[in-house]
């Protein structure tokens, strides 16, 4: 009965916002909530054998068919633990969110939920998902890229596991560079790879009155720290301190400060959209783009004169790239965590995550799968799969992460339109410390 | 007549009791999901609350009205709210008025142009805000409008990421998509204005300004004041548009208050204190509901 009085504190203000117009966003939030209900009575049924039931975003064909064929193999193959998978939709960045959420008040969880990279530590420390240890031992660990098992580890345990990883690199257009009179940077050596001020200075070179120089905006919520983050560790700067506690003397550092006036050299110069339109690159409205792993297929198959090269590097040669991808955790509220476990060992073995990693196209998390897939051995994926294993940093870890993304991007865009970036980067650290503060301080 | 009493009475308790079935439906649904999560919003309110962590709530009394009375964003997104409301609401009510008038008559066509202005009410907000983002591009290669500027040899205008026209692009489309559901009302109340009104007001030389001055005006003042109110809280509760184009900004530009109760609460996950914005959003809706309705009575 308290539950349900709690997911009716939930669900209270949704429907006030509700009630208070058109809002989409809280309306699903209604809605999910008695959808998680239905959910809790399923999962423990027949006797003898153990339920599992895992949430993740609903996916391409490609990504759906590799689950059902895994699943119908695994639940023939263990008549005593059955799996079940939900998609859920993610109609807009939050919705899938503010489920986990809904279920999480109500005690409804699946055992197996997929979170986004930089949410671990959130789930972590708040409880709703736990350790896997036990199930990934450290010698299993090695074979997973380090900016994975960085980003899945919070308070020095994992709490995640994800089965592919995603990169950052520049992309530019051969014709419009030979245009400019500038050599194709390299794809072989980091060494040669475009510094900051050669990114910056040939941006200026490539603007023309029909394209921009660059492309930097991929979206504007957590497009900004995933893929312009690194450039703040390039920098020497750093999001919050090591335990992820404090903001306030790291976000806000002349490094931070330095590096945000930096980026904003691109937007305010006119070097690249703020507001890019879709597939600008793609189109040729754009002489370069940082781009990510998921951008390779559409080029390949355009009729674009295009190069890669590695995410640019700090003038000092400091490299860094984004990095991070969806994760599967077990939920507090799991019945049969350990049979969850042996699912997830079995999912996430150096096969099955190839086989994963090949149809949703992504690089895969662990260095073995490479072996069985095609075509990560040269270009454009080939140096996506270096920077995993070389310069891939993960997000800031830490439980108010959505806190700093949310305050970040807003900065930044603030910035990006004018405002002072010192003030605008004191106010996301005043934020996440006062939020920090409030919920985690021990 | 004590017998002719009682069985008034016992009528009307039958009445009263049939009234009640056959409006429970609506009664329950209304407090399910109106008055219960009302109480519990400002029940919540007083606490500090995580949102996934309903297990650690703990009461703090006033501190999150404390902190909302010394928040700058919360006045920010108060001053654009009623920034927004003061501007649209006369606008999308002129602009519903005119075109109501204008297709009105019983001329042949008019049903398609009525039908034409209706047409964005039908469609999603959402849809629209997307579209209308493309239409306000900066980039005059996409940007239908800033496409046209251009062509006519004017500068390119970046509509959503200045913090000056941001809000103001939004009030226009907002404008635009909602007029045609207050024109139909507007509509409604033209029909409702009797005729022979009009053909005095002929026989006594009126021309069409005058009729319209002493004739449909004093006609629809009961309509305008239902359509102001509507209008009214319609707009306080503005949330789609700058969700969808501007995400709150440029600068907090167009961060409104159900914005911020929306950011606060399920990006942030403080639970407790997005709360206490709703209520007090809440009490400032009620408090002008009623302001206005008594301004429009004594009038």
């Amino acid at each position: 009965m308290k539950r349900v009085f709690k997911t009716l504190g939930v669900l209270a203000l949704g429907s006030m916002l509700a009630a208070c117009g058109n809002n989409a966003g809280a309306t699903k939030q209604a809605d999910t909530g008695s959808e998680g209900s239905t959910q809790a009575s399923e999962s423990k049924s027949a006797e003898g054998v153990a339920n599992v039931t895992i949430w993740s975003p609903t996916d391409t064909a490609a990504i759906e068919a590799w689950w059902t064929e895994k699943i119908d193999q695994w639940n023939k193959e263990n008549p005593d633990i059955q799996v079940k998978r939900e998609a859920i939709d993610r109609a807009d960045a939050y919705a899938y969110e503010n489920k986990i959420t809904t279920a999480t008040t109500s005690g409804n969880l699946p055992d197996i939920l997929y979170v986004d990279g930089p949410m671990v530590s959130y789930y972590a420390a708040n409880g709703i998902t736990v350790p896997l240890d036990s199930y990934f031992p450290a010698d299993d660990l090695k074979d997973f890229m380090p900016s994975t098992v960085q980003a899945d580890t919070y308070d020095g345990k994992l709490y995640a596991i994800a089965p592919t990883e995603s990169s950052v690199a520049l992309f530019y257009n051969k014709d419009y560079l030979d245009k400019a009179g500038i050599p194709y940077p390299s794809d072989t050596d980091i060494k040669q790879a475009w510094t900051w001020s050669q990114f910056l200075d040939n941006a200026k070179k490539l603007t023309t009155a029909d394209y921009v120089g660059t492309n930097i905006i991929m979206d504007k919520g957590e497009g900004i720290i995933y893929a312009l983050g690194q450039f703040f560790t390039e920098g020497g700067a750093q999001f919050v301190s090591d335990d992820g506690s404090k903001a306030d003397g790291y976000i806000n550092s002349d490094a931070s400060v330095k590096t945000a006036e930096y980026l904003n050299e691109f937007i305010k110069n006119g070097y690249a959209n703020l507001d890019p339109v879709k597939d600008e690159f793609l189109n040729g409205k754009a002489a370069t783009l940082l781009g990510g792993s998921w951008n390779i297929a559409d080029l390949e198959k355009s009729n674009l004169n295009w190069g890669v090269s590695y995410f640019p590097v700090a003038d000092d040669g400091k490299a860094a790239s984004p990095t991070g991808d969806w994760a599967a955790a077990i939920t507090k509220d799991s019945k049969n965590p350990d049979a969850a476990g042996k699912f997830l060992q079995w999912a996430m073995n150096s096969d099955n995550i190839a086989s994963y990693a090949s149809a949703v196209a992504k690089p895969a998390s662990r260095t073995s799968s490479y072996d069985k897939m095609e075509g990560w051995d040269s270009g454009a994926r080939a140096l996506m799969k270096w920077q995993l294993q070389n310069t891939g940093v993960s997000r800031p870890r830490t439980p108010s992460y959505s806190v700093l993304s949310t305050d970040f991007s807003t900065a930044m865009l603030n910035i990006f339109s004018g405002s002072n970036a010192k003030d605008e980067l004191d106010n996301v650290a005043k934020n996440f410390d006062e939020n920090y503060e409030m919920y985690y301080k021990k | 007549m004590e017998a002719k009493l009682s069985k008034k009475g016992k009528r009307e308790y039958g009445d009263n009791i049939a009234g009640f079935i056959m409006s429970s439906p609506a009664l329950i649904l209304l407090i399910a999901f109106l008055i219960i999560p009302i109480i519990y919003t400002v029940y919540y309110s007083f606490f500090t609350y995580q949102v996934v962590r309903p297990d650690n709530i703990k009461f703090n009394a006033f501190n999150n009205y404390v902190k909302l009375f010394k928040d700058a964003n919360f006045y920010v997104a108060l001053k654009n709210t009623i920034y927004f409301t003061v501007i649209v609401v006369p606008v999308q009510c002129i602009l519903a008025l005119i075109l109501a008038l204008m297709v009105s008559s019983k001329k042949k066509g008019v049903a398609v142009f009525r039908t034409l202005y209706y047409s964005p009410q039908i469609t999603s907000m959402v849809i629209i805000a997307v579209l209308w983002t493309i239409l306000y591009n900066s980039n005059a290669n996409t940007g239908l409008i800033n496409a046209f500027l251009k062509s006519i040899g004017l500068q390119p205008i970046d509509f959503l990421n200045n913090p000056k026209t941001a809000m103001n692009s939004i009030i226009f489309m907002s404008a635009w998509q909602g007029a045609g559901y207050q024109m139909m009302i507007f509509i409604a109340g033209l029909n409702a204005i009797p005729g022979e009104q009009y053909e005095a007001a002929s026989v006594d030389g009126a021309d069409w300004f005058a009729k319209l001055i002493y004739v449909t005006l004093p006609g629809l003042v009961n309509t305008i004041k239902y359509v102001l109110m509507i209008t009214l809280i319609q707009a306080m509760k503005l949330f789609t548009q700058p969700y969808i184009m501007t995400k709150g900004g440029p600068r907090n530009a167009t961060k409104t208050l159900v914005f911020y109760i929306y950011e606060q609460g399920f990006q942030k996950g403080n639970f407790g204190y997005a709360c206490s914005i709703a209520t007090v959003f809440f009490i400032i809706v009620v408090t002008l509901s009623i302001v206005v309705k008594r301004i429009s009575r004594t009038n």
